[in-house]
C-alpha cells in the first residue's frame, strides 16, 4: 500500500536523500579503508543510535510545527539522574533505568505544560529548558562528579550485540518502527500532521490540540531518558555534559530528511535517511586516508553545508515562483514565535 | 475633468482563482462612490490593487488622469490614496502617535524622530475627528473602532484625495457612526473622493452618490444613489447642472430604514461632474447621471431602489429561493438558561431548539452571534448559565465535550477553521470522527476512502478526488466539505456560521437545499447568517442579537425591516 | 509607567541583588576586580545588543557563537601576521557582517526561518573552524593585548566601546526612523509593508548590524588575553538571548530596549559572582541562570494570557 501523504515534493526529497545515502556508501567502500567490514557497519549504528532515538521524536514535534531544543541538555540530565539513582540511591539498574524513563517523561510533561498551558513559543521555553536542565545536571555532579563502574548487565545494552548486532540496534529498530507506526498508520501522526498544517483548524476540527502536543513532547523527553541509559552504556560513565548539541544534530537529520520546519509535511523514514547519511558520512570520513585525522569537524561542516542546501533546495522554487510571479506578495519572513 | 481615479477592465488572479474578471470604475472627486457586493465579489481585491497591494494582472489603471502601472504602496501613498481597512493594519505594540507618524512622515532611514512634534499632529488630528483618544496609547489596546478612527486620522493627516473606507461601520456604535458620516461628508466637501464599501444598504442611501455593484469579480453595474428619505436641493451656480431627482422612494422590502434618519448633504466640490457621463465601458448601459426630467438627459435610468440593488448583487431575484420547511418541529434538544461568557461578551442567552427546526441568528456583524457559536462549541466555554441537552445539563468546556454531546459548529472563516488546505479531502472529511472511523487509533485508509467518496457523493462537492488537498477546492465545495465533516459526526443540534458566504449562486441554493433537508431528518439547526434574505427565507424561527444578547425573537418569515430594526436598536451604546 | 514595567522590574531585582552584595560581601565592590569583571563581560553585552535588535525584529540568531569565535580566530591570525592592529579589527567586523549578511539573505531573501538558518550555519561557522584550527590556540604579538596600552587604559576602552555601541543603539532605537522600523516590523511586517517599510531589508540589515557587533565583540574579547581560543563563544549565543528575555525585550517583536537589555545582562552576569560571594556553591550557576530565564519567559505567558482577557 502507498503512503497516505504523496506529496510528491517530499517523496523527491527523500528519493534525492537515498541516492545520496547510495553515493556515500559506494564511494566510501571504494576510497575508504575496512569501510565495509561487519566490524565497522556495527560501530557506525552504535554511534548513531543516541541521536537516531532523538531524531525520532523530533520529527513528530516538527511536524506540529513546534521545535525541542531541550533533548540534549535532558540527555545529560538523565544520565546524571541514572546514576545518582544507581550509585547513591541503591536502586538495581533496571529500577533505575525505569526511573529515568518516568522522570524524562516528566520533564518533557514540563516543557508541553509551559507549552500548551501559556501559549508560549517552543522555540522560547525549550531553549530556556535547554539551559536548566543542563545547569540541573551540573548541580547535581557538582560539575565534576562523573559515575561509573556500572555493572556488565548494564553495560551489555551498550557494547553487547545480540546475534552479531549491537544490542542498542535492536532497541532502535524497534522503536522505529514504532514511532514509524505512529506518525503514518494512527491517529496521533494525523492529529499532529493537521495541527503542524493549522493549530486553528485542528481545533474547530474537534482534535484536543492540547493533548496530542503534550504527547509528541512528552514522547520526546521519554525518548532522551532512553538515549541517555544507551548513551551511559556506551561510553560507561554518567556525566554531566553528556549529549552536548545533540539536538542540533537531531533537528539537523529530521530537516534534512524533508521534514517541514513550518510543520505538517514529513515522514520518519525521511528522518533515518537523514540520521543514516549523516552517520555514514562521518564514519566513512574517518576511514578516508586523507580526512581520516579531522573526520569529525569535516563532516560537521559538510552536515551544516548540507542542511543549507537542503534548506535553500526546499524553498527556492517557491522562491523563484514568487520572484517571476509578483514582486509585491506578501513578505514571506516567517517569524520565531510560530517556530 | 477627468475623474480622480479610473479602472478599465482590471483582471486578477491567485493562482487559478480568478478574483477580478474584468472591473471597470471610477471615482471622481468630491463624491462617496459605494462599492457593494457580497462576500467573495472581489471588492477586498479591487480595493488592493487601488491600494497598490496587489499587482492587477490585465487592464488599466489611471490616477488624477495619468496611467500608472507598477503601482507600489508607496508609490500609492505619494499619489494621495488611503486606505482604511477592515481589520486596521496598526503596529499593535507601538503607540498611537508613533502609528500615525510611521504613516505619516517620509520614509528615510536616518532622520531624527521629533516625538514632541509626533505628538502634537497625532492630537490634532484624533481632536478633528473628535476621536477621544490618547496619542500615548498602545494601538493593541484600542478597542477595533477606535483604531478605524486612527486609521481614519492617518488619511487626514496624509491630505489624501482618494479615500477607501472597507466597511469602516462593521463594528461602531450608533453615535460613532454618526461621527464618522460627519467626517466622510466633510471629506467629500473638501473634494476627496470617497470610496465606501459596505454590506448596508442604508448606509449607502444615506451617504454615497454613486454605487457600483460587484459581483463573481466583475462590475454589474454602477448607478447613481439617491438620498432617502428626502433629497436635499443643491444651490448650484451653474443652472446647467442641475439636481439630482428626488426619484420614486425606493420600496425597501429587504432591508430597514436606515434608523440614524440621516439626510444626504449634497454637497459636491465640483458640479461640472455631475453633469460628466460615464466612461464608456462603464457598468452595463447607465449612460449617464440622473438629472432633472427638463435636464440635458432624457434617457438615463432613475436612481437605483434597494431591490434593484440586492437583485445587482444577487443577480437576481431573492424571492422564492428558499426550500420551504415541511414537518413541525419535534422535542426540545438544546435548551440554553442565562447562558453567558465574560471573555467573549455573551450575556444571559435563553433558547430553545427543536428537533427539526432552523432557527436563524440574526444580527450585526459583531453582535455576537459567532460568540454565542463558540461557546456552545466549547472554544470559550460559558462561565454563567445553563446549557440542556434532550432536557439534561451539560458541561461543554472543550470542542471534544461538544462533539461528544452530539454539536457540530460549522465555522465562519472556513480557509482558517472550516478546513485544513494542505490536506487532501479525505483526511478533511474524518477529522471529526477519528475514534469512531479509526477504532483502536489505527487509521484504516480503506474506510476513509469509503466514507470520504461516500461524503462527497452526498453533498454533491465537486473535486479531484479524496486525495485532491482542500485548497484547491472553490469556496462552495470547501463548504460542502466542511459541512461534511461534521454531518459524519451524526450530530443532534448543528451550528452553520456563515454557510453561504462567497459562495457562489448555485452552491448556495444547494447548500440551502442540504441544510433543509438535515432539519427535515431530526436535526436542530442553528443558522448565522449577515444575509438577511437568507436568514428570513430558511429560518423556522429567528433570534435576533445585540451586544451580545437575544434582543427579539420572530417567526420565520418576519418582515425585513422588524428583523433589522431589532438588530440595530435605537441605539447600540458602547458596551 | 505600565510600559516600562519590565525594565524597571529587572531593575529593581538587580538594585536587590547589589543591595544583598553590599551588606554580605562588600569586598565585590572593590574597583579593580568590579572593572576586570565588567571588561570581561563587555563583549558579550555588545552581542546581546546585536541579538535584542533581532529579536525586536521577531527573527532569532544562535550562530552568533559561533561567528564570534570565526572572527576571533581570524582577527587573531592577522594580529599574529603582524599586520597593524586596525586591520585586525576591520576585518574582524567587516567579516562579522559578511557572516551576517549570509543569514540575512536566507532569512529575508529566501524566507527561511531563522532559528534553523541559524542553526545551519552556527554548525558550519563552528565546524569549519574546527577544521581549520584544529584546536590550535593562536598566539598573539606583543601590543595586541590591551591595544598596547596600560591594561587600565585598554579596559577603558572595552568598556567604552561596550558603552558607545549601548548609546549608539539606544539612541537609534528611540530617535532614527530606521530604529523605530525595526519595531514596527517586527510588531506587524504587513502593516510595516503598507506603511512603505521594506520589511525584508530591514530584516536583512538587522542581521548585518547583529554580524557586524559580533565582530566587534571578539575583537574586544580578544584584546583582553595574550591567546586566542578557537573554542571561544561557545554559549554566547545562549547567554545573549537569555540576557535580551530576561531584560524584557518580547519575542514576538516589537517590544522592549536595550536599557532592559542592560539590566537584564547585569542580573544574569551578577548571578555567578554573586554566588561566590554568598556562598552558594557555583555548579549551581548555570540552574539558577536557567531558572531565571524561565521566569521571565513565563511572566511574559502570563502577562499575556492577561492582557488577552
Amino acid at each position: 500500500m502507498s503512503f497516505r501523504f504523496p506529496k510528491s515534493a517530499v517523496l523527491r526529497h527523500e528519493a534525492i536523500l537515498l541516492l545520496v545515502l547510495v553515493l556515500e556508501v559506494v564511494f566510501f567502500r571504494v576510497a575508504g579503508r575496512n569501510f565495509g567490514t561487519v566490524d565497522n557497519v556495527a560501530n557506525i549504528v552504535r554511534h548513531s543510535v543516541e541521536i537516531g532515538l532523538l531524531a525520532l521524536v523530533m520529527m513528530p514535534v516538527i511536524l506540529t510545527g513546534g521545535i525541542d531544543l531541550s533533548v540534549g541538555s535532558l540527555l545529560g540530565l538523565c544520565a546524571v539522574l541514572f546514576g545518582k539513582l544507581w550509585r547513591d540511591a541503591g536502586l538495581p539498574w533496571e529500577v533505575a533505568a525505569l526511573t529515568t524513563l518516568g522522570l524524562g517523561a516528566l520533564a518533557g510533561g514540563f516543557n508541553a505544560a509551559l507549552i500548551t498551558g501559556l501559549r508560549l513559543p517552543p522555540l522560547i521555553v525549550t531553549l530556556g529548558t535547554y539551559s536548566l536542565f543542563r545547569g540541573l545536571a551540573e548541580a547535581i555532579t557538582h560539575g565534576t562528579d562523573a559515575f561509573t563502574r556500572f555493572p556488565e548487565t548494564f553495560l551489555f545494552l551498550g557494547t553487547g550485540r545480540i546475534a552479531g548486532v549491537p544490542t542498542q540496534a535492536w532497541i532502535f529498530v524497534v522503536l522505529a518502527i514504532a514511532v514509524w507506526l505512529l506518525v503514518h498508520r494512527t491517529t496521533f501522526g494525523r492529529s499532529w500532521r493537521a495541527i503542524g498544517f493549522s493549530p486553528e483548524g485542528a481545533r474547530y476540527a474537534g482534535l484536543s490540540v492540547g493533548r496530542r502536543l503534550t504527547f509528541a513532547y512528552v514522547l520526546a523527553g521519554l525518548m532522551a531518558g532512553l538515549a541517555a541509559i544507551t548513551y551511559t552504556a556506551r561510553f560507561g560513565t554518567a556525566k554531566a555534559d553528556a549529549g552536548t548539541g545533540y539536538e542540533l544534530a537531531a533537528i539537523t537529520a529530521v530537516v534534512l530528511g524533508g521534514t517541514s520546519i513550518f510543520g505538517g509535511v514529513g515522514s520518519v523514514h525521511g528522518t533515518l535517511l537523514g540520521v543514516a547519511a549523516i552517520a555514514v558520512l562521518s564514519n566513512g570520513l574517518s576511514r578516508l586516508p586523507a580526512t581520516m585525522s579531522n573526520a569529525a569537524e569535516l563532516s560537521g561542516l559538510l552536515t551544516g553545508v548540507l542542511l543549507i542546501v537542503a534548506l535553500a533546495g526546499g524553498a527556492l522554487p517557491g522562491w523563484i515562483a514568487a520572484r517571476r510571479g509578483r514582486r509585491n506578495a506578501t513578505p514571506s519572513v516567517p517569524a520565531t514565535s510560530g517556530v | 475633468m477627468s475623474p480622480l481615479l479610473k479602472l478599465t477592465s482590471v483582471t486578477k488572479s491567485f493562482g487559478a482563482v480568478r478574483a477580478l474578471k474584468g472591473v471597470s470604475f471610477d471615482l471622481r472627486a468630491g463624491e462617496v462612490h459605494a462599492l457593494l457586493g457580497e462576500n467573495g465579489a472581489g471588492k477586498s481585491t479591487l480595493i488592493k490593487v487601488i491600494a497598490g497591494a496587489h499587482q492587477p494582472d490585465g487592464g488599466t489603471l489611471e490616477i488624477g488622469g495619468q496611467r500608472v502601472t507598477q503601482l507600489t504602496p508607496q508609490a500609492a501613498h505619494r499619489l494621495g490614496i488611503a486606505c482604511i481597512y477592515q481589520q486596521p493594519a496598526l503596529f499593535p505594540d507601538l503607540k498611537v502617535s508613533e502609528n500615525i507618524g510611521l504613516r505619516l512622515e517620509p520614509i528615510s532611514l536616518l532622520r531624527r524622530i521629533n516625538w514632541a512634534a509626533r505628538r502634537e499632529r497625532a492630537a490634532q488630528l484624533l481632536q478633528r475627528l473628535g476621536a477621544d483618544i490618547s496619542p500615548d496609547a498602545e494601538a493593541g489596546s484600542l478597542s477595533m473602532p477606535e483604531q478605524q478612527l486612527v486609521e481614519i486620522a492617518c488619511a487626514l493627516g496624509a491630505g489624501a484625495r482618494i479615500v477607501i473606507m472597507d466597511e469602516p461601520t462593521a463594528s461602531l456604535t450608533q453615535t460613532e457612526q454618526h461621527r464618522l458620516f460627519a467626517v466622510v461628508r466633510d471629506l467629500r466637501a473638501d473634494g476627496v473622493g470617497v470610496i465606501y464599501i459596505s454590506h448596508r444598504l442604508d448606509e449607502i442611501f444615506a451617504l454615497a452618490d454613486r454605487v457600483t455593484v460587484l459581483r463573481d469579480g466583475e462590475s454589474v453595474g454602477t448607478r447613481d444613489v439617491v438620498a432617502r428619505p428626502s433629497s436635499v436641493v443643491r444651490r448650484v451656480p451653474n443652472e446647467r447642472s442641475a439636481r439630482p431627482h428626488p426619484g420614486p422612494l425606493p420600496q425597501g422590502e429587504e432591508v430597514s430604514q436606515p434608523a440614524t434618519g440621516l439626510t444626504k448633504h449634497a454637497t459636491f466640490a465640483d458640479p461640472l461632474t455631475t453633469i460628466l457621463p460615464l466612461p464608456a465601458g462603464e457598468g452595463r448601459g447607465q449612460g449617464e447621471r440622473v438629472l432633472e426630467p427638463a435636464g440635458l438627459s432624457d434617457s438615463s435610468p432613475p436612481p437605483i431602489t434597494e431591490s434593484e440593488l440586492i437583485r445587482l448583487m444577487v443577480g437576481r431575484e431573492v424571492s422564492s429561493i428558499y426550500p420551504a420547511a415541511e414537518s413541525e418541529p419535534g422535542e426540545v434538544v438544546l435548551s440554553l438558561r442565562e447562558l453567558g461568557c465574560t471573555a467573549s461578551g455573551v450575556k444571559k442567552i435563553t433558547l430553545d431548539l427543536r428537533a427539526g427546526e432552523i432557527v436563524g441568528l440574526a444580527g450585526l456583524v459583531g453582535a455576537g452571534r459567532t460568540e454565542l457559536a463558540r461557546v456552545l462549541f466549547g472554544l470559550t466555554p460559558a462561565d454563567s448559565g445553563e446549557i440542556q441537552l434532550n432536557g439534561h445539563p451539560v458541561s461543554i468546556r472543550s470542542p471534544q465535550e461538544a462533539v461528544t454531546q452530539g454539536i457540530a459548529y460549522v465555522p465562519e472563516d472556513r480557509r482558517r477553521h472550516g478546513v485544513i488546505l494542505e490536506m487532501p479531502i479525505a483526511h478533511n472529511l474524518t477529522m471529526a470522527i477519528h475514534p469512531r472511523l479509526f477504532p483502536g487509533t489505527w487509521l484504516r485508509f480503506g474506510a476513509e476512502r469509503t466514507h470520504a467518496l461516500e461524503a462527497m457523493h452526498d453533498l454533491a462537492v465537486k473535486a479531484a478526488g479524496p486525495d485532491a488537498l482542500g485548497g484547491s477546492l472553490s469556496g462552495g465545495n470547501q463548504q460542502k466539505v466542511a459541512l461534511a465533516r461534521w454531518l459524519a459526526t451524526r450530530p443532534r443540534v448543528l451550528i452553520l456560521d456563515e454557510p453561504t458566504q462567497g459562495v457562489d449562486v448555485g452552491a448556495k441554493s444547494e447548500i440551502h437545499k442540504i441544510i433543509r433537508r438535515l432539519a427535515q431528518e431530526g436535526m436542530a439547526v442553528l443558522l448565522i447568517s449577515s444575509d438577511l434574505p437568507e436568514v428570513l427565507g430558511m429560518s423556522d424561527r429567528i433570534a435576533v442579537m445585540r451586544g451580545g444578547e437575544i434582543v427579539a425573537m420572530m417567526p420565520g418569515g418576519s418582515d425585513a425591516h422588524a428583523v433589522m430594526a431589532a438588530a440595530l436598536g435605537q441605539d447600540r451604546g458602547e458596551s | 509607567m505600565k510600559r516600562h514595567f519590565r525594565e524597571l522590574s529587572v531593575t529593581g531585582a538587580l538594585l536587590l541583588l547589589l543591595l544583598s552584595l553590599a551588606i554580605f560581601a562588600p569586598n565585590f565592590f572593590e574597583p579593580q576586580p568590579l572593572l576586570s569583571r565588567l571588561t570581561a563581560a563587555a563583549p558579550k553585552l555588545v552581542v546581546a545588543c546585536g541579538i535584542a535588535l533581532v529579536i525586536l525584529c521577531r527573527q532569532i540568531d544562535i550562530s552568533v557563537g559561533s561567528l564570534f569565535a570565526v572572527c576571533s580566530v581570524s582577527a587573531g591570525l592577522l594580529a599574529a601576521a603582524k599586520l597593524p592592529l586596525p586591520v585586525a579589527v576591520i576585518a574582524s567586523v567587516t567579516l562579522g557582517a559578511v557572516g551576517g549578511a549570509l543569514n540575512g539573505a536566507l532569512v529575508a531573501g529566501v524566507g527561511l526561518p531563522s532559528i534553523v538558518v541559524t542553526l545551519a550555519t552556527m554548525v558550519t561557522w563552528r565546524e569549519g573552524l574546527r577544521l581549520t584550527q584544529q584546536g590550535v590556540f593562536v598566539n598573539l604579538p606583543d601590543g595586541v593585548q590591551w591595544f598596547g596600552l596600560p591594561m587600565a587604559a585598554g579596559q577603558g576602552i572595552v568598556c567604552g566601546l561596550a558603552l558607545a555601541v549601548l548609546l549608539a543603539l539606544a539612541y537609534a532605537l528611540r530617535f532614527l526612523s530606521v530604529g523605530r522600523f525595526v519595531y514596527a516590523v517586527g510588531s506587524d511586517a504587513e502593516a510595516a509593508r503598507l506603511a512603505g517599510i521594506r520589511p525584508r531589508l530591514v530584516t536583512f540589515g538587522v542581521f548585518v548590524l547583529l554580524g557586524a557587533l559580533t565582530g566587534l565583540a571578539a575583537v574586544m574579547n580578544l584584546v583582553q588575553s595574550p591567546q586566542v581560543d578557537p573554542g571561544t563563544g561557545r554559549m554566547l549565543e545562549l547567554e545573549a538571548i537569555a540576557a535580551v528575555v530576561v531584560g524584557g525585550v518580547a519575542v514576538s517583536g516589537g517590544r522592549g530596549n536595550v536599557w532592559g537589555v542592560l539590566a537584564g545582562f547585569l542580573l544574569l552576569a551578577c548571578i555567578t559572582p554573586a554566588l561566590t560571594y554568598l556562598d552558594v556553591k557555583p555548579y549551581w550557576d548555570k540552574a539558577i541562570q536557567g531558572a531565571v530565564i524561565l521566569l521571565a519567559i513565563v511572566a511574559d505567558g502570563v502577562r499575556r494570557r492577561k492582557l488577552n482577557r
